[in-house]
This record gives structure tokens, sequence and C-alpha cells, in this order.
């Protein structure tokens, strides 16, 4: 990791990297900002942003796609109590911002004319938890080809039932300035890389598919052929497990969970209802019960932005305020929120380093980065064997929540169908429910291994979706209802 | 502004050439947004976004590369159509790559779709009050509605316009309003939220906000109290809401990329029946007012109305130029395209034919089972079939709604779910691009309690 010193050469390069491409030397954001200053004006904010994105992908043993995606654009917000107007422009200029800064501010209905904006000194991160330079984030196409086409081998030699092989590696750098109208300057660029390999398997007229990816804020020497080559044999292995799955049984049952991805159960059924937004309105099933016993005292779970290289993690989120690691539940308690600026002010607590967008185009809303519930005493072997008669579930596809009631699902994508302490076999796709707030509370027993997902995970709310992580140990739940067809 | 962004198209497509391109295809996209929300009678949110962006596929033979990009500067998409053709260089060649090869004439006059209509002058004032009086209406329906995620009035004007290097050039547009209102019903310690909206092409074809917010309040009022149901074997009734999710997972299975991957368990099942007889699908890209109206593909090829499932009986899959070669078979105008990847295969406007049974008579005819008005989850794979998925709704019992349910999942397979389809009712409402009337499955697996 760079020095602190790098650091400071880094960030005012970025400001360069604004102040070249769109032409936002101090003076101008000054000017820009001044507008949107007034009595009745409680925050306002610019984000500029510049993203490229290069992805390659194959399919029948053949590299058919390459693809390259710029994206820029620069949003305006202005916030008077509750109230938040916002408009964006992909054209970059001095009018421009004027105009999108003045649609904005029309939301405060004073007609004070405006004050004065002072850019304070230089702009500050106080993490570098990726940092990956330009030049280290991608390798020529004909480099990348190699390890795709090796990938589509190595599936394929797994065994002879795998009929389709697609791979796919895609590379982002994502550039970004916010502006505060308290003259608070953020910037950060942020590395992307994600590869997936999907297969299909058939026997005898059976389909299943297996798919497996790795990922986060990593340059692309992590891109190797030995993990690439893990990648695909873990999804060809998927696959293959799951041909001589039979169908789920069916209703409420103790379920363990493997480590790593299925933490989406903590992102579902926790970290959505712990969301500032959902909490400020009273609108979710957690509202109110901060300081109550809402998971069993095993259970420490944490919302950490700050993981180096991790899909989830950032310097600064996305409002420019520095992430952190915080505890949402501490020995089964309800401790935290997940607070942006506006939330955090309305509740009278501090913003967490959550205020998170999708682009220019989005408003900032609290998010989650990395989710991850901390690991505690268990043999994981020792849990798998405490189960009589059960649901052992691996690997997961995605999961939804119900904020106000609490009701979350999941859906397995390998699980297995314990009795006896033993695994008797695998069992098709079924969907997990649940109650977010007492999931956790019949908790009985939480691993030792501790293990953050491979780096793929992707949160949709309100039509935005950000890269998040999530980390879990192996965990017996005594009662979780599984829709299985048997 | 019609003949600014074709003329860009041109500009890309000849720059493409003059790099050496074989052939190329420029796709613009652009949308006018404007939403107001408001919450507790206050206005919350003022959202106006303007975006629009150009995507080049182009070809060297039979190899090809995609750009997109919102940097509409001549001297960067000059740039990046260069890059674009490099990057084609360095893909592999794929003898099924290529344009349509055969320019498309408009079947239709997308002008009388009756999708586009000049946004009718209102107000920020005006769309403000639409938003209160939604909400308004939502908590005057009953004092236990205490709480509210808001409503919102939605704008939206869109342009799409296509040049290929084979000489097709098209556009058309698209104009939406939308009302939606979110409320939180409580009750004791039950507190239960739900959701109602509205979209229209025309303003005046949108339904009065009240209608919205009473609608929204009465749904979540109705969810008070759930109980969960016991696991078992019974019918299950989808409202027409839940329906269209069910009905989209068999349409997402004809696509031609499923059918030549294998990867959909309806391959080989063309002529033959996929569904109970009551079950007829249309796709119709020429409806009146349709969300999904369009008068040509994303390739630019001329769309037409076509059955997808007659009685029961597969009709055809879906295609696009490409899947369509992998299979020797003619694209079926099912393109799709979006500015950062190449065509997919999609669809218009979903019609499923309205049958002939009350909501009522199809709620006696559960006789005891489940009325499912809300899906949430993932858990469909229609590689095989496989169906569960999280749910609420109300428990059925003697021909009767006897009262809401919570956190259970229904599961199946969708080719025994299809083909278990007993009743089809006549409350079809096109609602958004597709539509379909309340259907009774005779048989599903429902975990609870």
């Amino acid at each position: 990791m760079g020095d602190m010193e790098m650091d400071g050469q880094d960030n005012k390069g970025l400001v360069r990297f604004f102040e070249s491409r769109f032409g936002t030397h101090e003076g101008l954001l000054e000017d820009v900002m001044g507008p949107a200053v007034s009595k009745s004006v409680d925050d306002a904010d610019l984000y500029f942003e510049y993203t490229t994105a290069r992805t390659l992908s194959l399919e029948e043993g053949i590299v058919k796609k390459g693809g390259l995606h710029v994206s820029q654009g620069v949003g305006a917000r202005v916030i008077s109590g509750e109230k938040t107007g916002y408009a964006m422009t992909e054209e970059v200029r001095p009018e421009t911002l004027k105009d999108i800064v003045r649609t904005a501010r029309a939301i405060s209905l004073d007609s004070a004319s405006g004050g004065v904006v002072r850019i304070s000194g230089s702009p500050l991160r106080t993490h570098s938890l990726y940092p990956v330079g330009e030049e280290e984030l991608d390798v020529p196409v004909p480099e990348k080809k190699d390890l795709l086409v090796e990938a589509d081998r190595i599936a394929r030699s797994v065994d002879p039932r795998i009929s389709q092989v697609m791979v796919s590696v895609s590379t982002e750098m994502k550039h970004i300035m916010v502006v505060r109208k308290d003259g608070h300057l953020a910037v950060d660029r942020l590395p992307l890389i994600r590869v997936n390999v999907t297969v299909i398997a058939e026997e005898k007229g059976q389909r299943q598919t297996g798919s497996y990816g790795y990922g986060g804020r990593i340059p692309f020497s992590e891109v190797t052929g030995d993990k690439v080559a893990h990648a695909a044999r873990e999804a060809a292995r998927q696959a293959i497990v799951n041909l001589s799955a039979r169908p789920c049984p069916t209703g409420t049952m103790p379920v363990v969970l493997g480590p790593g991805w299925p933490g989406i159960l903590l992102h579902e059924a926790i970290g959505h209802g712990l969301e500032g937004d959902f909490n400020r309105k009273g609108t979710s099933a957690f509202s109110g019960r901060i300081g109550e016993r809402v998971a069993s005292p095993l259970c420490t779970i944490v919302d950490d932005g700050t993981l180096s290289y991790r899909r989830g993690s950032l310097n600064v989120d996305d409002e420019g305020t520095p992430t952190q690691r915080t505890v949402l539940i501490e020995n089964g308690i309800l401790k935290g929120y997940l607070q942006d600026r506006l939330n955090a002010r309305l509740m009278g607590m501090s913003p967490t380093g959550n205020g998170r967008r999708e682009s220019y185009a989005h408003v900032p809303m609290p998010r989650m980065t990395n989710t991850v519930m901390l690991a505690g005493e268990s043999d994981p072997e020792e849990i798998i064997r405490s189960l009589e008669k059960g649901l052992y579930a691996v690997n997961f596809g995605g999961g939804q929540v119900d904020i106000t009631s609490g009701k979350f699902v999941f859906s397995t994508s390998e699980a297995y169908w314990v009795e006896d302490g033993k695994i008797q076999y695998p069992v098709r796709g079924a969907t997990l429910i649940g109650n977010g707030p007492d999931v956790l509370t019949r908790v009985t027993m939480v691993g030792s291994d501790l293990a953050l997902d491979p780096g793929v995970g992707t949160c949709g709310k309100d039509g935005q979706s950000v890269p998040v992580g999530v980390g879990l140990p192996t965990l017996r739940i005594e009662e979780l209802t599984v829709g299985g067809t048997a | 502004m019609k003949d600014e962004f074709l003329g860009l198209l041109d500009f890309v497509v000849e720059r493409a050439a003059h790099y050496g391109a074989t052939a190329s295809e420029a796709l613009f996209l652009s949308s006018d947004d404007l939403s107001v929300a408001v919450r507790k009678g206050e206005v919350e949110k003022v959202h106006r976004t303007r975006s629009r962006g150009i995507g080049l596929r182009v070809f060297n033979g039979r190899s090809q590369a995609l750009i997109s990009t919102g940097d509409l500067a001549r001297e960067s998409l000059d740039r990046l159509a260069r890059e674009a053709v490099a990057l084609a260089r360095e893909t592999a060649p794929d003898p099924f790559n290529g344009l349509p090869g055969t320019p498309g004439t408009p079947g239709a006059d997308w002008k009388s779709f009756g999708i586009l209509e000049d946004l009718t002058e209102l107000s920020q004032d005006e769309r403000i009050r639409l938003a209160l009086e939604a909400e308004r209406a939502a908590f005057g329906e009953d004092s236990r509605i205490r709480n509210s995620e808001g409503a919102e009035f939605q704008t939206t004007v869109s342009h799409r316009a296509l040049v290929n290097s084979e000489g097709f050039s098209g556009t058309y547009g698209r104009s939406l309003y939308g009302v939606s209102c979110s409320v939180i019903a409580q009750d004791g310690d039950s507190m239960e939220r739900d959701y109602w909206y509205e979209q229209s092409h025309t303003f005046k074809g949108l339904p009065h906000p009240e209608e919205v917010g009473r609608h929204a309040a009465k749904r979540a009022l109705s969810r008070l109290h759930p109980k969960r149901p016991r696991t078992v074997t019974c019918p299950v009734l989808f409202d027409p809401e839940t329906a269209r999710s069910l009905v989209s997972h068999l349409v997402g299975a004809l696509s031609g990329y499923a059918l030549y991957r294998n990867a959909t368990y309806l391959k080989g099942r063309e002529g033959t029946d996929v569904a109970s007889p009551l079950l007829t699908i249309r796709e119709d890209p020429w409806l009146y007012g349709g969300f999904g109206s369009r008068p040509f593909d994303g390739e630019g090829i001329s769309t037409a109305p076509k059955a997808l499932v007659e009685r029961g009986v597969l009709k055809t899959f879906l295609f696009d130029s490409y899947s369509g070669r992998k299979l020797g078979r003619p694209s079926t105008g099912n393109a799709v395209r979006s500015l950062g990847d190449v065509p997919q295969v999609g669809v218009s406007n979903i019609l499923v034919a309205s049958g002939e049974s009350s909501k009522e008579s199809l709620i006696k005819a559960v006789g005891t089972g489940l009325y499912v008005t809300e899906l949430i989850g993932f858990g469909v794979n229609t590689v095989n079939g496989d169906y569960s998925r999280g749910a609420f709704g109300f428990w059925i019992e003697n021909g009767e709604i006897s009262g809401p349910v919570t956190e259970l999942t229904i599961a199946g397979n969708l080719d025994s779910i299809y083909k278990g389809i007993t009743g089809v009712g006549n409350d079809l409402k096109i609602r958004g691009s597709l539509a379909s009337p309340s259907i009774l499955v005779h048989e599903m697996r429902v975990g609870g309690a």
C-alpha cells in the first residue's frame, strides 16, 4: 500500500484529471456552488464521474465479444430539511453546471441569492485501500483472450457432461470527485475487476448450471491462470453436483449455512433493515430497536467499508465521507445504523460513510459496503455433524427483502440434505424465507471459519446497483423455512 | 433534434467505415426524466435527469466489438470508432456474426401506436399536487395508515434511433406518465407496507392519483395481522400482478440464445404442449398505447404480431439474427439492444389471452389453497424449470378468503405449473409491457410453518 505522501500526490493528480477533462478549476467550482448556498440549504454537492469499462467474453470456445464503455457526467444536489433537489448532465461545461445547480436549487423555496463557497485546501483521503494504477488494471486483449480460452478448456476437462462454457472478464476504472457546499473536496479512483465462469452440464436430458466468479478492487496481476482455472473448476463442479440433485424437502427446519457467500443472509435479513433512510422514516422492521436483542449472543455483525482490495470497499463514500467499520449488532444487541449525510443529520447521528450511488445520474442513499459476521468458536465440521435432519447450504443465487415486514428470501444454488450429521444427497434449488428481526435469535452455533465472499456481489435498491461484499462463518440456525418441492 | 442525432449516427458509422470496419451499426438513446416525490404531505425529492448515449457495434469481417459512450463530442466519437475497429480485429471471428442483411421496412407507422405525445405542460406545482393527492387519499382511507414511503409523480420522454451500414435508419419515441404510492399500515405490533402504481403514455390516460393512493392503502391494510400457513400441497391462484411474473419465465425460456446453448427446459418442444389448453400468449409489438410497442427491433428488423403459445401449444422460439443463424432460422424480430451490449433476445408487448372466470369463481375453484399477491426472490431456473419463490397473499378456505398469510414459499417445476393451469381470469388489464389475467394452478408445494 502506498504511503501518505504518495496518496497526497495521487489526490492532486485526480483533481487535475477532472480539471483537464472538464475544466473544473477551483474558481469555477466555487462559482458554480455559490448559488446553492443559502440559509435554508442544509447541504449541497456536485459529484463528477468518469468511468471506463472493458469487457471480453467467450462462448463455445470463441472470444466472441469485446466491449469498451465510457460514461461521464456530473450530478448536482441541494438539500433543504428533508427535501432533495437533483439534476445531472453529461455535457460538462460551466453553463450546464450552473444550470443543474439552479434546477436542483429550486427545491428550497426561499429566494435568497446564494453565498460564498471556498474549496478548503487539498483533498483528503484517509484510506488507500486499493492502490491500483491505471496501467495495473488491464492487460492487452491477446493476453486476456488466452486466459478465457484456458478457462474454457479447464472447465470442459472437469467432466464430459459439461456442454457449454461461458467466460467473461471485465475491468472498470471509476474516477470520482465530490465538492460539498462546506468547501470539502474528495476524490477517489476505484478499480473493479470481475471474472465469471458459467457452465451448463447435461446428462440424459437433465440440465444444470454452475457458476463461479471472483473479483474486487484489485490489479489485473490477480487475474492469474491459477485463479481463473479455480473459477472454471468450481463452476463445473457445481453443475456436476447438481446433476444428481433430488427435490428439496419443504417446511421449517434447521439449516446450516456454509462460510462466505451465504453471508447474503446478513445482507437481506439485517443490513437493509438497518439502513438510515428506512429507520428515520420508521418504516423498517428494525425501527426504534437500538439496544434491543435481535440476535443470539453468538452474533456480532459489522459493515466494513475499509477492507483492502474488496469489492464492497471505498476510500470515501459518494458524498466524500471516509468509510469506516460500523458495528451493527454486537453479541446479539442492535447497535447502529448505516448512514448517509442526509439521514444522519435528520436523526442527529454521524454519517458512517455509507452514502452511495450507482452513478452521477443517481441520488446517494444509505447502502451497505462489506457486511460481515465475525467468527465464533465452533468447529465447522462439528456444526454439520450436529444436524440431525436439515439442510446444509453452501452456495446461493440472489436474495430480496421486504423492509417493513422484515421477511427476506435467498435461493440456494448448491445445498445438501443432511441426516444424522452426514451429508445424504444434493438438493435442487430452493428459496429460503425468514423474518429478519428474529432469524438470528435462533442461531445456536457460529463457526471459527469466517470467510469473505469471492467478490461478485451487486446490491439493488430503488433501481440503483452498487458493488457489495459479504462474509460469514459456518452458521447453524434452528428454524428457517425451506421452499422445496418434496 | 431528430435530425441532429441521426446525423451523429451517420457520422459514427462513416468513421467506423473510414477506420476499416466492414459493417457497423449505431444506436442513439436519450431520455428526459422528471420526478417529484412527496412524503407525509411535504415535498421530498425533485429529480431531473437528462441523459443520452451512443452505442456502436462494428464488424471486421465476422469479428465484432462494441463501444458505448455518453461523451458525444465528435472528436471523442471519432477516437472511439477507431478503438472499436481495433478491438474487432482482436476478437475471434464467428461465422454467424453480422448485420441482419435485409434492410427493414417498417411494417407499421409507429406514430399510430399512441406511445408519444407532447408532454402536456405540467408545472412543478401541478406535479407536486398530483403526488400529494395520491398520498393524501391513502392516508384518508383508514386511520391505520400511519406512515408512508411517499408518493411519486414521474414523466419520461425517451427517443431511440438506429442506423446501420446496410442503409437502415429508423427512430421512435415514447412518453410516459406515472403515479405511484407506497404506504404503511400499522395496527398493534403488526406493520405492513404495500404500494400501487399506474402509468400511461398520455396524461389523459393516467388514472386519477387518488385511485392509486386508495388502492395502495387497501393493499397494505389487507395484509395486517398475517398468519403463516402450514406446509402443504394445494392449488395456487396468482393475481394479475404475480401472474405476469409467472408468464415472464415462460417467455424468457423461449430465447434463441437459451435454445442454442441447450439452456432452456423447452428445448425441442416447438409444436408440442407446453401449457394447459387454457393458456394462449401473443406478442403484439403494434399494440395501441402498449408499453413495449415498437416499429422495429434492436437490429432494425420490422416487427409484427405473432402467437407464442396457442391453447397450450408452443408456436415459436424467439430469435434475433445471430441466434437465428446459429439454428438456421430467420429472425423473429425479437432483438433488443441496449447501449452497452450486443443484441439479445427480448419481447415487445406480451398479452395472455383473457379467460372466462371471474376472480370470485377462481377463488371458489381453489377450495382450500393460496391466493398469491406478491412474490420475492430469484429462485427461478429456466434451464431446468425449477421454481421456488417467497410469497405473500391470502389463505383461501372453503372457497373464501380467510385472511392474509406471510413468510411462505411456493415451489414446483415450470413445466408442470404451466400444464397445471386450470383457470384463467377475465380480468386482463394492460398495466405494463407484459399483461396477464389471474391464473389458477391446480397444485404447488407451499412451504410454511
